[in-house]
């Protein structure tokens, strides 16, 4: 039982980090459809400006992390005007800028290795490591490393800014219309190019404070990035594109699959990584949409 | 033209001829010597201090006449951790006319590598790879390897193991292919000891946590865990899990482990690791080494820059003795290695090439250090009896 109660928190802390990338993936995705699979080097440039401000420099936490926000929205801002307005605004076919993203992704992962060099990177924990537990429950309790919680707690926030953003602003209204329609969007007034630049911008902090926050646990190092992005385009496609929360449950349900199949199932243990795998073709097979389909368009 | 002038004329043609005739002697071959290393790639962290050291150890070599009353002249190829890429790059510098290639990348590219060197018969070495497979998969009479290979590391590990009288442990290694390779060694050699593994745990690469893998080994109580795994992040990731599940299996790690990135990667969470290596710091030779390394390029040198600078001598010692670049002497040179000395492994230990092998790294010759709080300790065991 005190395995399956740790499992929980721990494999909830590894979900919600597969959601941070896969609000990532959407918040691009939806209004420009352009899927970015540089978001997983986004969240190695937040590692590591974690262990330029907080390791190295070593500046307060609360004013590092906002250090390293504007240093994401910039980040997220130049991606796109690089690899992506150029293209579009030259008509360039719907495949260009994935291509383009992709060799941004390169650009990044070398300048980060040629910078900081290949040994992987320390990044301080926001408190210091220790075991938290909160029971009792069901005769044992649930545990974890604070930074699970911390990871758990920060992504509730992230997510509900999120759907806060989409639900309850005016931005957020013209970021669906333009996912619905983008012509009619225009046409109403919306700006287009200022979305697009918002939604990698935003794109870029939500993916790199994911790296920030699960970097104390794996350090900052530059091969970090393609993992993190192919977890979070499964839990993307999982959960289902059209909502924000899909990205939430998608990410979860990764991975408690993943650490429950290694923890019970009777498999050799390497078979176990095939699991998110075959779950990204059965849900492609059986339910493209994911699990949670996008709201209906309110008339 | 004056007769002044034609005279001056017939001094600049003599002066010329002098000069002419003069350079050729200071413009005289280099020795060529292919060294395929990992840039970008996976094995970068490892490849790059081994590439430094070896680089290191040419420029004292030349620096004291090079080999033969020649300058050795290091052709540097970066073959991104890829294997195929690696036998490209073999081809390359057999066609740019080098006499001996150095692989310093992963087991597996130097293992695509060979195919080159056994058909260009062009000598071929590892200073630095473990996989024990490289000297035995391939008849290749021109490859040597002289890394510690993963069959050393267990025996030592469990020499010094015995006197615990183990029956029950576990291992845990991460799904690359070297991790996989010595993760094989480890329970070979343990079983053979009648050693019960009780289970056997895989991190993947990439994963951002290794709670489940060690919840499974604390269930399984074993009385010892072994780390096969060569992924820094990954190895950092089970420490974590370990302390996090409150652990307190005695830990035996692979000479990965003994790589200097741990001691900030995974500071706090070292103390009391064994972990074997081929290094030891108060060893004469090493003291010199890393002085003069200090000297020279002004940054620390560590274990791995030890495996280049002893690879590259060996190299330069088995032309000397072959006393030409005729790759077929060096062969021969380099398969007679008997008893060279070693900066590297446990003190007084030498690289010889017993009859019929070519892996050199002295069985006896690693050490077991342990984790103080965060720093390497002294090596507490040598060698494996």
């Amino acid at each position: 039982m005190q395995d399956f109660l740790e499992l929980i928190v721990g494999a909830s802390a590894t979900g919600c980090i597969y959601g941070l990338v896969a609000l990532s993936f959407l918040l691009m995705t939806r209004p420009t459809g352009v899927i970015n699979f540089a978001v997983g080097e986004w969240a190695m440039v937040g590692a590591f400006a974690g262990f330029l401000f907080l390791s190295e420099w070593e500046w307060p936490y609360p004013l590092g992390v906002a250090a390293i926000v504007l240093v994401l929205l910039a980040t997220g801002w130049a991606t796109e005007r690089i690899a992506v307005r150029p293209l579009v605004e030259r008509g360039a076919p719907e495949l260009a800028p994935i291509l383009a993203l992709l060799g941004m992704l390169v650009i990044f992962r070398e300048s980060i290795s040629l910078w900081f060099g290949p040994d992987p990177h320390p990044v301080p924990y926001p408190f210091e490591f220790a075991r938290v537990e909160i029971g009792p429950l069901f005769g044992a309790s649930l545990a974890g490393s604070n930074q699970s919680f911390v990871i758990i707690a920060s992504t509730l926030v992230i997510f509900f800014l999120a759907w806060w953003f989409f639900e309850r602003t005016l931005w957020g209204k013209c970021f669906e219309a333009v996912a619905i329609n983008r012509r009619g969007a225009a046409l109403m007034g919306i700006n287009l190019s200022r979305v697009t630049s918002l939604s990698f911008a935003a794109g870029a902090v939500v993916a790199g404070l994911g790296g920030l926050l699960v970097a104390p646990n794996i350090s900052a190092h530059y091969l970090m990035g393609i993992p993190l992005a192919i977890q979070g385009f499964t839990a993307l496609v999982v959960g289902g594109p059209g909502r924000v929360e899909g990205a939430l449950l998608g990410g979860l349900l990764l991975a408690f699959a993943e650490q429950l199949t290694v923890r019970y199932a009777p498999v050799p243990p390497g078979y176990a990584f095939g699991v998110p795998l075959i779950l990204l073709i059965v849900f492609l097979l059986v339910r493209p949409t994911g699990l949670l389909k996008a709201r209906e368009a309110r008339v | 033209m004056t007769q002044a002038g034609f005279a001056f004329a017939r001094l600049l043609a003599c002066a010329a001829a002098a000069v002419a005739f003069a350079a050729p002697a200071a413009a005289q071959e280099t020795i060529k010597i292919g060294v395929i290393t990992d840039r970008v790639g996976v094995a970068k962290p490892y490849a790059e201090p081994v590439t430094d050291g070896l680089v290191f150890a040419a420029k004292e070599i030349n620096a004291k006449g090079g080999v033969l009353g020649r300058k050795i002249e290091l052709l540097i190829e970066d073959d991104q951790g890829k294997p195929d890429v690696s036998a490209t790059l073999a081809r390359k510098l057999v066609d740019a006319g080098v006499v001996f290639i150095q692989s310093l990348s992963l087991t597996t590219a130097t293992q695509q590598a060979q195919t080159v060197s056994l058909e260009t018969k062009t000598p071929h070495m590892t200073p630095s790879n473990s996989g024990d497979t490289l000297t035995t998969q391939i008849q290749n009479p021109y490859f040597w390897q002289t890394g510690p290979l993963g069959s050393i590391q267990i025996a030592t590990l469990m020499s010094y193991a015995r006197a615990r009288n183990y029956k029950k442990v576990a291992v845990i290694t991460d799904n690359s292919d070297l991790g996989q390779l010595i993760a094989k060694f480890f329970r070979g050699g343990l079983e053979k000891a009648g050693i019960e593994v009780v289970t056997e745990e895989v991190v993947p690469r990439g994963a951002t946590s290794a709670e489940p893998q060690m919840q499974k080994i604390r269930a399984a109580k074993p009385e010892a865990l072994f780390m096969a795994g060569v992924m820094t992040p990954e190895n950092v990731l089970v420490l974590k899990a370990y302390r996090q599940l409150g652990l307190k299996t005695p830990i035996f790690a692979s000479y990965n482990l003994s790589v200097p990135q741990y001691m900030t990667a995974g500071k706090g969470f070292l103390n009391g690791l064994a972990f074997v290596d081929a290094y030891d710091p108060d060893k004469p030779e090493i003291r010199k080494f890393t002085a003069a390394y200090k000297k020279d390029t002004g940054k620390e040198a560590y274990n791995l820059h030890g495996y280049g600078y002893d690879g590259m001598y060996l190299m330069a010692d088995a032309i000397r003795r072959a006393g030409s670049t005729d790759k077929e002497k060096i062969r021969e040179a380099m398969q007679a290695t008997r008893n060279f000395p070693a900066i590297m492994g446990a003190k007084g230990m030498t690289y010889t090439f017993p009859e019929g092998k070519r892996s050199g790294f002295d069985p006896q010759g690693m050490v077991v250090r342990i984790y103080e709080k965060d720093k390497q300790g002294k090596a507490v065991h040598v060698g494996a009896k």
